[in-house]
């Protein structure tokens, strides 16, 4: 009885929107009073394909971006976060804070700071612009899961590595990422969310130059026609989800096949 | 010594992929903030004193109205989404393996963009949205104008909507996170020892889950505090939120009011960066407190 | 161990955005592109992409631009039309951005513009010209007297013109039977109904606009400020239209405490009942949205017998539009006869052609003709008969400004 009040409440709030979403796909003309919409049509359906060019390219932009993103903060982050999960020493919390910070203040109290210098040097407008901005407003959700990963794999498969005669690069690239994978993966999955979903920082830096998903979605929440809106949040919905699921599918597998899982 | 020089040396350069972005980036750019907040370095060159923007804002009545309206919005919501997180997360850690799965969906809203959030909230909530209909087909309402204003209403309750349904699942996420390594015998054994749900949840759980409800909270806020995609579609004409008061100040106008927008946002940064502290502080003190007892 | 492990994704990181920006597309001259004749323009265009920005808030005109022109202007001139939506007054503040900071190339091809918005760019010497004058089709179709001026400011040949707007009201007969004519009624019934009417909030062009009709007709007519800006003036009328609109305040939607943010958002009020009254700057608007089953078929437009604001709205060319020879074609593409019909039929759009009829060809006309405006949509001799003219930019952006001051944080 209890587990099903939980159930019905996490339904009602988080599944019964997307369900609506559907519906308004389906029936543009839906009004009050009516608590079923009176006709269903396609005309959603069919202004969307109609413009599908548009945006299917907006979306494979935002994906693009966001994808990179993750790449950047990658980057950005292993090293550092390997020496920071096995070293001590002074000013390292006081450090930790600061590197988080950029999660945590309002993104445009730096990006707004940026964006003329960035015009300057010819970096706004452009996608390395986007992904820079992106990246240093999410890394932190990156630093902070590998981290925790190093942490918790611990020093002995690298020193056991070593002792066998691996070089440092091959460690690192052979033995500690493959085990890092699950950090990782947790880390860009929350990065890409955030990029992806980003309206703001987009619109700054990009300058309508670099197309985005909910750039494409602002001006139609709010016309009269709401079934085009309500499709492209369902594909807003189900593009991360199919990514995550094979993600998912494809890390398990390969844990498996090495016999980890 | 020279063991010394070595290691800093190479902990430094093992840092400086973050460090060296984070210092040009993200320092630099609150720098740039600053700096064009007094009139330096900003497009058109500036006339006036180096204070007059902060002047300028710090009289008008309209900038503390904005202030703490985003205040309120953003502490209200936060608070609505970690106390819901929270909750939530512990009933959907005690279901069962088998109904563990189907408890996944409250990620949806994790995944949704906040401008799509906010246009379920405008879906559901507006006088002629779903639940006004829902309301009038039960008898609740007559007219569309019958049913209680939420969205304009002057508090920004429509915000708190849309950020409350977007950070719920996040504090959940956060808080089921350090869930997962807790023991269930330490409830069971309370439960031996007669203690009440409410006891069990309040004296043992909700310490356990205190770190991940701090985090979110803090996140939560700020982020309310300073975001722009939800003010933007959901937000009234007036009180507005600070961040839509930057946009229009930065956007709207010609440049020479570019530092007005900087000195905000500045000031934006600075109450931020005392949040962060002033928060952290009180909650390693309450801690400190509690194991004194 | 760690220096060579850290050295390639800082080098990365450090590189990448120089590699790219290095890697943009040549970019054509400008200043030359006004001597040239029009024939070689069009070649040089060929294969080139144009990046139009433009208001993107209403979903029917993104969708005939993205649709219909898109397919024309590759079809015929070998050009991929980028459309980007962003509000005007955003992208005047890129350009101004743009110019501060030097660069010589931006990444705005095409603006869609008018009113202040052009003035301001103007005044910041934000666009590139005279250009107008050399497309073809301006010469062949458009009567050089109706684009002298924009707002009382002078065009110049700064800017083509791409349509024409006159405003309208709309209301559905299925719950009014008898619209107000004048101002003064509108008034009587806004405050016989409260709660049911609303208009978005200034500077919303649609918004914007309504605040005009009401200057015009609370303060004896529009010709009194066709001389140009006069302060004094607008001290002395403007304190009118401040009462006239803080009286109704608590008779609106929400009891004037917020407004619709645009006039899509209006447009959703009305489709949904809650507003009763919709307005638009193109008359066929409503038209448009009863085909796409947005409006019930019972929609209806009217104008007020005090007046109906109309004007011209252009296109123009930024100072630093990496591709100017696309944005010109694809400016005298939208104002040739083919793309001014299809604008005009009201499935695409319902936006009046900038043409001046008397130039066409018999047959052209009579395609113009055989456009079936609906039901909905006023006839053109209606329309005609209250047309006045739009307000110097200057006024409009003093009435903005003052609307925000005396009505907003009253």
């Amino acid at each position: 009885m209890k587990h099903t009040v939980t159930l019905l409440f996490l339904v009602l709030f988080f599944a019964v929107p997307a369900g609506v979403l559907v519906l308004i796909s389906l029936a543009p003309g839906w009004r009050f009073p009516d608590v079923w919409p009176a006709a269903f049509s396609f005309s959603g359906i069919a202004f969307f394909l109609q413009q599908k060019e548009q945006i299917l390219s907006s979306l494979a932009s935002s994906f693009v971006f966001s994808l990179l993103t993750v790449g950047v903060t990658f980057f950005m982050c292993l090293v550092p976060a390997a020496v920071f999960a096995r070293n001590d020493f002074t000013g390292k919390a006081v450090l930790e804070g600061l590197l988080l910070t950029p999660a945590l203040v309002p993104p445009m109290t730096f990006a707004m700071g940026l964006h003329y210098f960035f015009i300057k040097l010819s970096v706004a407008d452009t996608l390395p612009g986007v992904v820079l901005i992106l990246a240093i407003f999410s890394y932190p959700y990156m630093f902070r899961a590998l981290v925790a990963g190093f942490q918790a794999m611990g020093e002995h498969y690298r020193i056991c590595a070593r002792n066998l005669g691996a070089g440092p690069f091959l460690i690192l690239w052979q033995v500690e990422l493959p085990l890092l994978m699950p950090a990782v993966v947790a880390g860009g999955s929350v990065v890409f969310l955030v990029a992806f979903s980003e309206y703001f920082l987009v619109f700054l830096m990009g300058g309508g130059r670099v197309a985005s998903f909910t750039g494409m979605l602002m001006p139609l929440l709010a016309s009269s026609n709401r079934s085009l809106a309500a499709v492209l949040t369902l594909i807003f919905l189900l593009l991360p989800v199919g990514l995550f699921f094979i993600l998912d599918l494809s890390v398990m597998r390969s844990f498996r096949k090495k016999g980890m899982a | 010594m020279s063991w010394t020089n070595n290691r800093s040396g190479r902990l430094v350069s093992g840092l400086a992929p973050l460090l060296l972005p984070y210092l040009v980036l993200f320092c630099g750019g609150v720098m740039l903030t600053i700096c064009q907040s007094f009139g330096v370095f900003t497009p058109l060159p500036h006339a006036g004193a180096a204070f007059d923007a902060y002047a300028k804002i710090l009289t008008d009545p309209a900038f503390f109205t904005s202030f703490w309206f985003s205040l309120g919005v953003a502490m209200v919501s936060a608070f609505c989404a970690v106390a819901a997180g929270a909750f939530l997360a512990y009933r959907v850690w005690q279901l069962p393996a088998k109904l563990a799965n189907a408890a996944l969906i409250y990620k949806i809203p994790l995944i949704l963009p906040h401008i799509s959030v906010a246009f379920v909230v405008l879906v559901f909530w507006s006088p002629s949205g779903i639940l006004a209909s829902m309301a009038h087909s039960l008898g609740f309402i007559q007219t569309m104008q019958d049913f209680p204003n939420i969205l304009y209403s002057g508090w920004g309750l429509g915000m708190v909507l849309a950020y409350t349904l977007k950070g719920t699942p996040f504090a959940m996420l956060l808080v089921l996170a350090l869930l997962v390594r807790f023991d269930v015998r330490q409830i069971q054994t309370a439960a031996m020892l007669g203690a009440s749900g409410v006891r069990i949840f309040f004296s043992i759980v909700l310490p356990r889950m205190a770190p991940a409800m701090h985090t979110s909270f803090i996140i939560l806020f700020l982020y309310g505090f300073g975001a722009f995609d939800i003010p933007f579609v959901l937000g009234e004409s007036r009180p507005g939120m600070l961040s839509i008061h930057v946009y229009n100040l930065y956007f709207k106008h010609d440049l020479a009011r570019r530092p007005e927008a900087m000195a905000i946002l500045t000031m934006m940064f600075f109450f931020a960066v005392i949040f962060i502290i002033a928060y952290s502080k009180i909650v390693q003190r309450l801690d400190n407190g509690v194991r004194k007892l | 161990m760690p220096r060579r492990c850290t050295l390639i994704p800082m080098l990365m990181i450090i590189v990448l955005p120089f590699l790219l920006t290095f890697s943009l597309p040549a970019r054509a001259p400008g200043d030359t592109l006004r001597k040239t004749p029009f024939a070689q323009i069009q070649e040089q265009a060929r294969g080139t992409q144009v990046r139009w920005y433009m208001f993107g808030g209403w979903a029917h005109v993104n969708s005939w631009v993205d649709t219909y022109v898109a397919k024309e202007m590759k079809k015929r001139h070998d050009i991929d039309l980028v459309r980007v939506p962003m509000d005007a007054g955003v992208f005047i503040n890129k350009l101004l951005n743009e110019k501060a900071a030097g660069r010589k190339t931006g990444s705005i091809d095409l603006l869609w513009i008018n009113g202040e918005n052009f003035k301001n760019a103007r005044e910041a010497d934000l666009l590139f010209g005279p250009f107008a004058g050399s497309l073809p089709n301006v010469q062949k179709y458009v009567d050089p007297d109706s684009i002298t001026h924009d707002f009382g400011f002078p065009v110049a040949g700064y800017e083509a013109p791409f349509g024409r707007a006159q405003f309208v009201f709309e209301y559905d007969t299925a719950r009014i039977q008898d619209p107000p004519k004048t101002i003064a009624e509108l008034k009587a019934w806004i405050m016989a109904h409260p709660g049911s009417f609303t208009y978005p909030q200034p500077p919303d062009f649609t918004g914007s606009a309504f605040i005009r009709h009401v200057f015009y007709a609370v303060t004896g007519g529009h010709e009194q400020y066709m001389a140009g800006w006069d302060p004094d003036l607008f001290a002395q009328k403007a304190p009118l239209l401040w009462d006239w609109l803080n009286e109704i305040a608590p008779f609106l939607w929400q009891k004037g405490q917020t407004y619709p943010k645009d006039s899509a958002f209006l447009d959703t009020l009305f489709s949904r009942g809650e507003a009763a009254f919709s307005m638009s700057y193109h008359p066929p608007h409503a038209q448009n949205l009863i085909l796409q089953k947005a409006y019930p078929e019972t929609v209806k437009t009217f104008v007020l017998d005090d007046g109906s604001i109309f004007n011209t709205h252009f296109t123009a060319i930024p100072f630093n539009a990496p591709n100017k020879a696309g944005a010109m074609v694809l400016a005298d593409f939208l104002i040739s006869v083919d793309a001014q019909l299809s604008k005009y039929i009201p499935e695409n759009w319902g936006d009046f052609p900038a043409l001046d009829m008397d130039r066409l060809s018999a047959q052209e006309k009579s395609r113009f003709q055989a456009v079936d405006l609906g039901s909905a949509t006023l006839q053109p001799g209606q329309l005609a008969a209250v047309a006045v003219p739009e307000i110097p930019a200057a006024y409009l952006e003093a009435l903005e400004q003052g609307w925000k001051e005396h009505v907003l944080d009253k």
